[in-house]
């Protein structure tokens, strides 16, 4: 009665913090079937979280023993502390590991920790340590340097990119076919998905492709600029850009981007963070006032400037610098939004870029989750969400033999709506054609509109 | 408010009934009666219902605290109706106010009855009259969170407003797991109670139905003394179960997981006992010299506190006849009544413990007008939330109780049998004192009586407030509207 059968049995999971990454990672795991149990110290939010979802609250410090143990941390398989101070979520993680025999996760965020991340997750033997604020700096990195792009993102530690753009008006690929593309165009690239009046679809070989459309495509990562030039998209990155607010994603943005060569400008209102900034950043321009002044963005060349981004902790706030930009100036522009969630809203507004630090925080953990719950001899390597989770794109490992392996592509009866994008063989990526197959030891990147997918068995019918 | 998840849940509910009346066609079977067929046929048409009421998937699944409590409401009304209806096809109980009125109590598990001669009631009907209490101990909608899966992960509502207590937690993060723990341990204490009673060379259909009534903690017997003539080993065996029952189920799961000393430092539970041993020490002395037999006198004061305090309702002796204080001790604790989280009724003891405590602290503001002090149980802070839902709870308990007291006045009984009839059906007990005493039955009261204890049943097992809510106009009102508004969008979408 108690021991549930094994495929069907959810991990035990105890989730430390329920704010903005907390309550994604509820709502994603509770999805999946996890049993899950939430530690917060604040009541109020239990209660409220508890009555959305079907999980377990306990309300308390959680890196107190005692509270641990009432969240039944001795039959737990993972702990994921996501609370707002990462000295918290460290040793919530280290007591967890000395009571229970579990894989700890830990968000840790300040820069002051960043640069020791991986001596700290080997020291207190963590499973993963994530910092959200560096991993959207570093996809908003990305775009900057393809600014065509809406979204750049890397896969087989950066061997391969996933590029998602518009096709504007008069452009070859308005009323082509996929397989005339690869015919005429190139063989290396692989559309993966279309999307088309809000709706997405997994395109085969005749789909027709119609300006106005947002696809997304995989290629290598020395190809993804050649097709997009052959196709006469510009690709030159941009020289310089504006960021408007000094937190933490600032810092870790001006940072990647200064060291490309690409000037930065940062306009933040707090004084002393100004000062700190001038200290971090020698090579920027650090501006103090205030960002959602007109004047001041005007003063400081808004109307000229090639990138806008702004990274206000409002997200009202970021819509609307990023509409006002839009109006004025021709820049590429990245909207970072934390907290709201009214996504149609957001959808219909033409944004452009949008980055999602909390769903790039739990879409790592996740990957992990879904890779812990399979067997260990086949394994998650990263999972991407694409057009607000009605797609996700994961990447497996393959470990062992198994019904997929060894046989040529054509031959395998995958499911609808799947794709296999690309095959890393030995760090060379691979654009699969029919006659290919996989092999013991290669990463395959599926993209599929089917969710909960955990083993790579599961793209068979 | 979400009708069609509501609609789809009651066509659920029916459907499990149905399956549920089986049971007591399956004894008809055994005793070759003809009363199995009745049962037969309204299981059919109780499950053609349900399957009519849940052929339409609901278009919306969101669940919030008014829809589970409209719904658990409405389910358990639901419940007795087509539950009663074969006591009157098989014309045993022919009136169907007086059939309501037994099914509610059985559901409920109160066990207060307007049989005379219960005796004469065919072995199938008996069976369905103990089932029910088995049934509604744990509740329907708990079985339904157990076997259902269900969407979304707002379903903690359903649980919320059928469970007894001021705070409802969960053993498991999840719904469903929990509902089916609980229910493993509800069958498994009920199964060994049987065996036990097996033991005591108690016949196999009267071993059955007496465990049914003393899980649900309900208290039909099948007898007309209830438990008086079987021998005391029979009747400490009840006793026990009677009291392990009463117990917060999360003891249990506790015990179960190997967590001993936690499981006893509950301090509702010590509370509990320390009730139960201090109520049977004042009987036994008070009664030991009108019994005259110490081992006779200790039997039955440890069985009648039992009895009561868990809101069971058997009973092995006339207490009515006892002394004053006797009975004043058992009416005091018909309204302290089992334990949170455990199948009996009753107000519970870990509100009287919040009660207790607030009037300390209030105590304490009087000596010393500016302390801050928190409430703590278990060593747990209390939300401020669960004082004040507590007390709100019990003014609104009093006001309903003073309120069916009236109600029923007008048919000029004296007041403690009006005062212990109301007592025992809100609190889910059953006998009384005086003319609802042990050896009488409530059929003496008017139709109209009859419904103001019926809705005190409901509202005592469900916790007034899911059933009070039915009364708020703006329920119907939102059913309403929105019912209008989404037939207009129906239509602008067709046109």
């Amino acid at each position: 009665m108690f021991k549930k059968s094994p495929q069907k049995q959810g991990l035990q999971i105890i989730i430390v913090g329920a704010g903005k990454v907390g309550s994604t990672l509820i709502e994603q795991l509770t999805k999946e079937g996890h049993d899950i149990t939430i530690i917060d110290r604040n009541p109020a939010k239990i209660t409220e979280i508890t009555n959305m979802y079907d999980i377990m609250g306990v309300t308390g410090n959680g890196a107190s023993y005692s509270v641990q143990m009432d969240a039944g941390i001795e039959n737990a398989d993972l702990i994921i502390a996501v609370t707002g101070s990462d000295e918290l979520n460290l040793l919530c993680c280290t007591i967890a590991k000395q009571v229970g025999d579990c894989a700890a996760i830990a968000r840790v965020r300040t820069p002051d920790y960043s640069r020791e991340v991986s001596y700290l997750q080997d020291k207190l033997g963590l499973a993963m340590i994530i910092n959200p604020e560096l991993e959207a700096a570093k996809e908003a990195a990305r775009i900057l340097y393809l600014p065509s792009a809406l979204e750049v993102s890397s896969f087989a530690h950066n061997q391969a990119d996933m590029v998602k753009f518009k096709i504007p008006e008069g452009n070859v690929l308005d009323q082509m076919t996929i397989a005339h593309l690869g015919k005429t165009i190139t063989n290396d690239i692989l559309i993966c998905a279309v999307e088309r009046n809000g709706e997405v679809y997994i395109p085969s070989g005749n789909f027709t492709l119609a300006a106005g459309d947002v696809i997304s495509f995989v290629a290598s990562n020395k190809v993804t600029r050649s097709f997009l030039a052959t196709i006469g998209i510009k690709t030159n990155r941009v020289k310089n850009t504006m960021i408007i607010g000094g937190g933490k994603v600032a810092y870790y943005l001006a940072q990647q981007l200064l060291t490309r060569g690409i000037n930065v400008k940062i306009i933040e209102s707090d004084p002393t963070r100004c000062q700190e900034l001038s200290v971090l950043l020698p090579k920027a321009i650090i501006i103090h006032g205030d960002g959602t002044d007109q004047d001041l963005l005007k003063e400081e060349g808004l109307e000229y400037i090639e990138s806008f981004v702004p990274l206000t902790g409002l997200d009202e706030e970021n819509v609307m610098l990023t509409l006002y930009a839009k109006k004025v100036s021709n820049a590429k522009v990245i909207t970072k939004i934390n907290r709201i969630t009214f996504q149609d809203v957001i959808n219909s507004l033409d944004l452009g870029s949008v980055i999602y630090p909390r769903y790039i925080t739990s879409e790592a953990i996740i990957a992990y989750v879904r890779a812990k719950k399979d067997s260990m001899d086949r394994n998650i390597e990263t999972l991407y969400h694409m057009f607000d989770h009605r797609v996700e794109a994961i990447e497996f490992l393959i470990n062992s033999e198994s019904d997929i392996t060894n046989v040529p592509l054509k031959d395998l009866s995958l499911k609808n709506d799947l794709l296999i994008a690309f095959i890393n063989r030995n760090g060379s990526i691979i654009i699969p054609t029919g006659q290919d197959s996989i092999h013991v030891g290669d990463t395959v990147m599926i993209v599929t509109s089917h969710a909960g997918l955990s083993d790579i068995e599961d793209i068979l019918n | 408010m979400n009708s069609s998840i509501i609609r789809y849940i009651l066509g659920c509910v029916l459907k499990i009934e149905a399956c549920l009346m089986l049971l007591p066609c399956l004894t008809a079977a055994v005793y070759d009666e003809v009363e199995g067929f009745y049962f037969l046929i309204v299981a059919f048409v109780t499950a053609l219902i349900g399957y009519l009421m849940t052929i339409r998937k609901p278009s919306n699944t969101v669940f919030y605290l008014k829809e589970g409590c409209v719904t658990t409401a409405l389910s358990w009304i639901f419940l007795s109706i087509f539950g009663a209806i074969p006591f009157v096809l098989t014309g045993e109980i022919p009136s169907f106010t007086d059939a309501l009125f037994e099914t509610i109590s059985g559901f409920t598990t109160t066990g207060a009855s307007i049989l005379s001669d219960v005796e004469a009631l065919s072995h199938t009907s008996l069976m369905w009259r103990s089932f029910t209490h088995w049934i509604g101990g744990m509740g329907v909608l708990v079985f339904l969170l157990a076997i259902i899966p269900m969407t979304g992960g707002s379903h903690m509502n359903l649980m919320r407003a059928e469970s007894p207590g001021p705070s409802v937690g969960k053993l498991v993060p999840k719904v469903k797991s929990t509902a089916r723990i609980l229910y493993a341990i509800y069958f498994g204490m009920t199964l060994v109670e049987i065996i036990l009673l097996l033991l005591g060379n108690m016949p196999v259909f009267d071993a059955i139905t007496t465990s049914f009534g003393t899980a649900g903690t309900g208290g039909f017997g099948i007898k007309n003394d209830s438990i008086m003539s079987y021998s005391p080993y029979i009747q400490w065996v009840i006793t026990i179960f009677m009291i392990l029952f009463g117990v917060n189920f999360n003891a249990y799961y506790l015990m179960l997981f190997g967590y001993l000393k936690k499981a006893f430092s509950i301090e509702e539970v010590k509370a509990y006992f320390l009730v139960i041993l201090a109520s049977i020490g004042i009987i036994f002395i008070e009664t030991i010299e009108m019994v005259g037999n110490g081992f006779k006198a200790l039997t039955d004061a440890s069985f009648q506190v039992a009895s009561i305090i868990t809101t069971t309702g058997f009973s092995t002796v006339d207490f009515d006849q006892w002394p004053m204080t006797c009975k004043t001790i058992l009416v005091l604790l018909m309204f302290i009544g089992a334990c949170a989280g455990s199948t009996g009724g009753g107000i519970k003891v870990s509100r009287f413990i919040i009660l207790v405590k607030t009037i300390g602290r209030e105590l304490q503001y009087y000596i010393h007008p500016k302390c801050t002090r928190k409430i703590k149980m278990d060593g747990k802070m209390i939300e401020h939330e669960i004082v004040r839902s507590t007390n709100v709870y019990f003014i609104t308990f009093m006001i309903v109780f003073c309120a069916s007291v009236f109600a029923i006045s007008f048919e000029g009984r004296d007041l403690v049998t009006n005062f212990t009839a109301v007592a025992a059906t809100i609190n889910n007990i059953g006998p009384g004192l005086e003319l609802v005493g042990p050896t009488q039955n409530f059929g003496l009261f008017s139709p109209f009586s009859k419904y103001v204890l019926m809705f005190d049943m409901l509202a005592g097992r469900l916790e007034l407030f899911p059933l009070l809510i039915l009364f708020h106009p703006t329920v119907w009102k939102d059913l309403y509207v929105q019912k209008c508004v989404e037939k207009k969008r129906k239509k602008e979408l067709g046109l």
